[in-house]
C-alpha cells in the first residue's frame, strides 16, 4: 500500500461519508462566492452604496440585508466547513486507533489522515467556486438584470477558496492532533469516538415512552456533536428568517413605498416629450435613460387651463394633480446648533451645491402618499421644500435642520421622503413658489388619480377625446405600466435575496443527514439489540426521527427569534407586515423546516430495512 | 420419536445456511434438523464457528435460511416479513446474548420494562412485573442505574430478567455465562435451573459444563452438522 494510495482509496471506499462531505462543503462555498458576486454585478455592493441604480434610501435597505445575509452566510459556511471537517475527522479516530493498535506508526496515520482531509478540502473548495461562478453566471443573464451584467470580480474566488479551506482545515486538524494523542486503548472507545461523555447520566423523561426516553437520552450522551449541530442550525435559520422574512417584508414594504409614491391607478396627461421625459425619470429607478438636454420649460409644454375645465367633466376621476417638472441648481447653507450638554454651537454642513430635479406641487393636491421623515408642505406659498433620499444624503449632513439656496430663494427643509423619480435626486417645492422663481411658468404635467371601480381603457378614451379638442400634442399616459416595471424590479431583486440561502439550506441538510448518519453509528449495536428483542423497524425510525426532530425544533425555536428580533428591529425601520406576510413567511420556513426533517430521515430508513445481523455486524 | 411441527415447540427440517465471503460461498449450516417438545432444556455445544449462534438466530428469526424449515411455536418464520417476526420475538422469545447488550440510554428498570411497552402492556402491570423480575434477579436495589455502573454479571442478570420480561415460551441464550467469572457464571446457572423448574423450553450455546449438565439433551454442531456429542 502506497501512502497516497491509501487516503485515496479510503475515501472512494466511504462513498457515502465522501460524498455527504463534498456537496455540503461545494454547496456552502458557492453559496458565499454567489453572494459576493451577484451582490457586486448588480451594483448595491456589499460595503459601498451605488448611486446609479435605486435611490439611497432603497439602496440602504438593499445593502442592510445584503451585507447581514452575506455575513450569515459566511458564518454558516464557516460552521459548516469546521463541522464537516470535525465530523469527517472525528469518525475516524477509532480508524486511527485501530491502525496504530497494528503496528502503524503514529506519524504515518496522522499523515494519512491529513491527506483525506486536504484532499476533500480542496475538492470541496474548487467544485464550489466552480458551482459558484455558474449559478452567477445564470442569475445575471436573467432578463431582469440584463441592465446590471458586468464581468465577475474573480477576486472573490480566491478569498473564499483560502478561507474556506483554512476553516476546514483549522476545524478538521483538532481531532486529528487529539486522535494522535490517544493511546490505541482510548481511540479505539466509543468514549473517545462519539464525543460521549462517561459521567453524563440525564434522566429527564423518565415518565415518557421509551422511544423518546432512548432519543433525548442519546441525543444528550453524544453532546459535543448535538451542541454542535444545533448552534449550527440555529445559525442556518436566522439566515432562513432574515432572508425569507426579511425579503417578504422589505419587498413588502419598498413595493408599498414605490406604489404610494407614485401612486396606483394614476394617468399622466402632458405633452408627448414631456410625458415620455417624466417617465423616463420614473423607471431611472429600473435601468431608464432620461433625455440629459431636456428643456422643461418649454412653453409647448405648459397645460392650458382648459386641459383641467376639461378633466373635470370626466366622471371617475377622483383627483388632479398639477405639477411643474423642471432642473434646477441648489446649494446647502450652512446652519449652526446648539449642544445643551457642552452648550457649544456646533456648524451642520457645508456649502455643497448640484442639480436637482424640482417638482412643484400644489400641496393640497398631491396624490403621493410618501414614506417621508419630517412633514411634508403645507403653504402654496412658504419657501419650503421636501427632499428625496438621495439628495438629502449626498448634499445635507442633517437636512431637518438646514436650508438651501435655489435662484436666489431660501428654502427650509421640512422634510425627506422615499420617491423613485430622478433615483431619488428630486426637491419638491410650493407649485406657485416654483412658478414665480420661473417668471410664471405653466404647470407641465397632470397626475390624474382614478377612482379604482371605474373602467380605465374607456375612460382614457373620454381623456384622449376632451383633450383632442384642446391641443393634439398632449397624450395621455398610464403610470401603472411604469410602477409595474418598478415594483418587478424590486420584487426580482428580493426574491434572488430571498433564495440566496438555499444553498446553505441545502449544506445544512446534507450536514443533518452527517449527523444523523453519526447518531446510527453510535446507536448501531443498540438498535440491533432492540431488534433482535422484537422492536419493528419503524421504531429504529421514530427513535432517529425523534433526535432529528429535538434537533430541528430547538434550531428552530432559537433561530426564528432571533431571525425575527433582527430582520424587524435592526434591519427595517417601520416595516409593512400584513396577516398574509406572516402566513407567507410561515409557510416558507414550514416548508423549510418539514423539508428538512424528511430529507434527513434518509439514512434512518435505509438503516432501518437492513437485516439484523448485518447492523450488528 | 418424530415429531410433527405442531407438537415441538421447536421444529427445524433440512436446514441449510451459507454465507457469500467474497467470490465464495461459505456453509454454516448444512440439513439441520432439529425437534424440541415443550419444556424441554438443550444444550447447543460446538467449537468456535461450527454455528451455533446462526442457528439461534435462525430459530429466533434474526436471520434467514438459504433453504429448509424453521417452524417454531406454530408459525413458519421463513416467509414472516419483519414487523411480524418483529412481533413474533417480542411475545414468545427471550434472547440472551454473551455481551449482555443492554441499551445503554435506559436504566435497569427501563431495560426490562421495554420489551413490555412493546407489547402495549398497562403501565401498572410492566411495573409490577419489572419490581417482580429484579427480585428474581436480585437487582432491585440497581433498577435506577444505568448499565455502565452495573458490572458484567449483574448486567447479564439484567438480560435475563429482559428476556423473560414478556413470559416467553421459549428462551434462547448464546454463551450466557462465556463472559463473567466461577462466581457470577454460577448464579446464571441457577437462574437456568428456576426457569428449567418453571417448564419453559430453553436452548443454551455453550461449553459451560455446569450448564450442560443441567440439560435435558446436548447436541454438538460440527462441521454444520448436528449431532448428540455420543453419536
Amino acid at each position: 500500500m502506497s501512502k497516497t494510495a491509501f487516503p485515496v482509496n479510503d475515501l472512494l471506499r466511504r462513498k457515502l461519508q465522501t460524498s455527504l462531505t463534498l456537496i455540503s462543503l461545494t454547496t456552502c462555498v458557492a453559496s458565499t462566492l454567489f453572494l459576493l458576486l451577484f451582490s457586486d454585478q448588480i451594483g448595491f455592493g456589499i460595503t459601498s452604496v451605488a448611486q446609479n441604480t435605486l435611490t439611497i434610501g432603497y439602496s440602504a435597505i438593499f445593502s442592510n440585508f445584503l451585507l447581514f445575509v452575506g455575513i450569515l452566510v459566511f458564518t454558516v459556511g464557516a460552521v459548516i466547513a469546521s463541522f464537516i471537517a470535525f465530523l469527517m475527522t472525528a469518525q475516524r479516530t477509532r480508524d486511527f486507533g485501530l491502525m496504530k493498535a497494528a503496528g502503524c506508526p503514529n506519524g504515518l496515520v496522522f499523515g494519512y489522515f491529513l491527506t483525506e482531509l486536504l484532499l476533500v478540502l480542496f475538492l470541496g473548495c474548487i467544485l464550489g467556486v466552480a458551482l459558484g461562478f455558474l449559478t452567477d453566471y445564470a442569475v445575471i443573464n436573467m432578463s431582469v438584470f440584463q441592465a446590471y451584467q458586468k464581468a465577475p470580480n474573480f477576486w472573490f474566488a480566491p478569498l473564499v477558496f483560502v478561507a474556506f479551506f483554512a476553516f476546514g482545515l483549522i476545524f478538521g486538524l483538532k481531532p486529528l492532533l487529539n486522535a494522535a494523542r490517544l493511546s490505541p486503548t482510548a481511540a479505539i472507545s466509543p468514549m473517545q469516538y462519539f464525543g460521549l461523555s462517561k459521567g453524563n447520566r440525564f434522566k429527564a423523561l423518565s415518565k415518557s415512552r421509551i422511544t423518546l426516553k432512548i432519543a433525548s437520552r442519546s441525543l444528550f450522551r453524544r453532546q459535543s456533536a448535538t451542541v454542535r449541530i444545533v448552534v449550527f442550525l440555529s445559525i442556518v435559520f436566522i439566515l432562513l428568517t432574515v432572508s425569507i422574512a426579511g425579503s417578504i417584508i422589505a419587498n413588502n414594504t419598498t413595493t408599498t413605498r414605490v406604489e404610494k409614491a407614485v401612486g396606483k391607478d394614476v394617468l399622466l396627461v402632458a405633452h408627448k416629450d414631456m410625458g415620455n421625459q417624466y417617465i423616463a425619470l420614473l423607471s431611472k429607478f429600473s435601468g431608464a435613460k432620461e433625455k440629459t438636454d431636456f428643456n422643461y420649460l418649454d412653453s409647448n409644454f405648459a397645460i392650458p387651463d382648459t386641459v383641467l375645465q376639461q378633466l373635470s367633466t370626466v366622471n371617475g376621476i377622483a383627483n388632479s394633480d398639477v405639477r411643474l417638472v423642471c432642473k434646477g441648481y441648489i446649494q446647502e447653507l450652512m446652519n449652526f446648533t446648539f449642544d445643551p450638554e457642552t452648550q457649544a454651537t456646533i456648524p451642520i454642513g457645508d456649502n455643497r451645491e448640484g442639480d436637482s430635479l424640482i417638482v412643484g406641487v400644489e400641496p393640497e393636491k398631491v396624490i403621493s402618499a410618501w414614506f417621508i421623515n419630517g412633514r411634508f408642505l403645507k403653504n402654496d406659498n412658504a419657501s419650503e421644500a421636501v427632499v428625496g433620499d438621495s439628495i438629502a444624503a449626498l448634499m445635507f449632513e442633517m437636512p431637518l435642520f438646514q436650508s438651501f439656496r435655489m435662484q436666489n430663494t431660501t428654502f427650509s427643509i421640512v422634510g425627506v421622503c422615499l420617491d423613485p423619480i430622478n433615483n431619488g435626486l428630486v426637491t419638491f417645492v410650493p407649485l406657485k413658489k416654483l412658478e414665480s422663481l420661473n417668471n410664471g411658468a405653466s404647470p407641465n404635467i397632470v397626475l390624474v388619480q382614478l377612482d379604482s371601480s371605474v373602467n380605465r381603457s374607456s375612460i382614457i378614451i373620454q381623456i384622449q377625446e376632451r383633450l383632442a379638442n384642446v391641443n393634439s400634442n398632449l397624450v395621455v399616459f398610464d403610470l401603472n405600466r411604469a410602477l409595474e416595471k418598478n415594483v418587478g424590479f424590486l420584487g426580482a431583486i428580493w426574491s434572488v435575496v430571498m433564495f440566496l440561502p438555499l444553498f446553505t439550506l441545502v449544506a445544512a441538510t446534507l450536514c443533518l443527514i452527517g449527523y444523523l448518519a453519526l447518531a446510527i453509528d453510535e446507536q448501531r449495536q443498540e438498535f440491533a439489540v432492540l431488534r433482535v428483542m422484537g422492536t419493528k423497524p419503524k421504531t429504529v425510525v421514530t427513535i432517529l426521527a425523534v433526535q432529528s426532530l429535538i434537533v430541528l425544533l430547538s434550531s428552530f425555536a432559537v433561530g426564528i427569534s432571533l431571525g425575527v428580533i433582527i430582520t424587524l428591529l435592526i434591519l427595517m425601520s417601520q416595516p409593512v407586515v400584513t396577516s398574509f406576510t406572516i402566513l407567507e413567511i410561515g409557510g416558507w420556513l414550514f416548508a423549510a423546516l418539514v423539508g428538512m426533517f424528511l430529507f434527513s430521515l434518509w439514512p434512518a430508513v435505509k438503516f432501518a430495512k437492513k437485516p439484523i445481523l448485518k447492523i450488528m455486524s | 420419536m418424530t415429531m410433527e411441527p405442531n407438537d415441538s415447540v421447536i421444529y427445524v427440517r433440512s436446514l441449510c445456511k451459507a454465507y457469500q465471503l467474497g467470490e465464495s460461498e461459505v456453509e454454516v449450516l448444512k440439513d439441520v434438523n432439529l425437534n424440541v417438545a415443550r419444556g424441554k432444556f438443550i444444550t447447543i455445544c460446538g467449537p468456535s464457528g461450527s454455528g451455533k449462534t446462526t442457528l439461534l438466530n435462525l430459530i429466533s428469526g434474526i436471520d434467514r435460511p438459504t433453504s429448509g424449515q424453521v417452524i417454531v411455536l406454530g408459525q413458519d418464520l421463513t416467509i414472516q416479513d419483519e414487523d411480524l417476526l418483529a412481533e413474533f420475538r417480542c411475545d414468545n422469545v427471550g434472547f440472551v446474548f454473551q455481551s449482555y447488550n443492554l441499551v445503554s440510554t435506559l436504566t435497569v428498570a427501563e431495560n426490562v420494562a421495554f420489551p413490555m411497552e412493546w407489547s402495549r402492556k398497562p403501565e401498572t402491570e410492566i411495573e409490577k412485573r419489572v419490581a417482580e423480575l429484579l427480585e428474581t434477579v436480585g437487582l432491585q436495589h440497581r433498577a435506577d442505574h444505568f448499565p455502565a455502573q452495573l458490572s458484567g454479571g449483574e448486567q447479564q442478570r439484567v438480560a435475563f430478567a429482559r428476556a423473560l420480561a414478556n413470559d416467553p415460551k421459549l428462551i434462547l441464550a448464546d454463551e450466557p455465562t462465556g463472559n463473567l467469572d466461577t462466581k457470577n457464571g454460577q448464579k446464571i446457572t441457577q437462574m437456568l435451573q428456576m426457569l428449567k423448574a418453571n417448564g419453559k423450553t430453553i436452548i443454551v450455546a455453550t461449553h459451560d459444563p455446569e450448564i450442560i449438565q443441567l440439560a435435558d439433551q446436548t447436541l454438538c454442531l460440527e462441521d454444520g452438522r448436528l449431532a448428540s456429542p455420543n453419536e
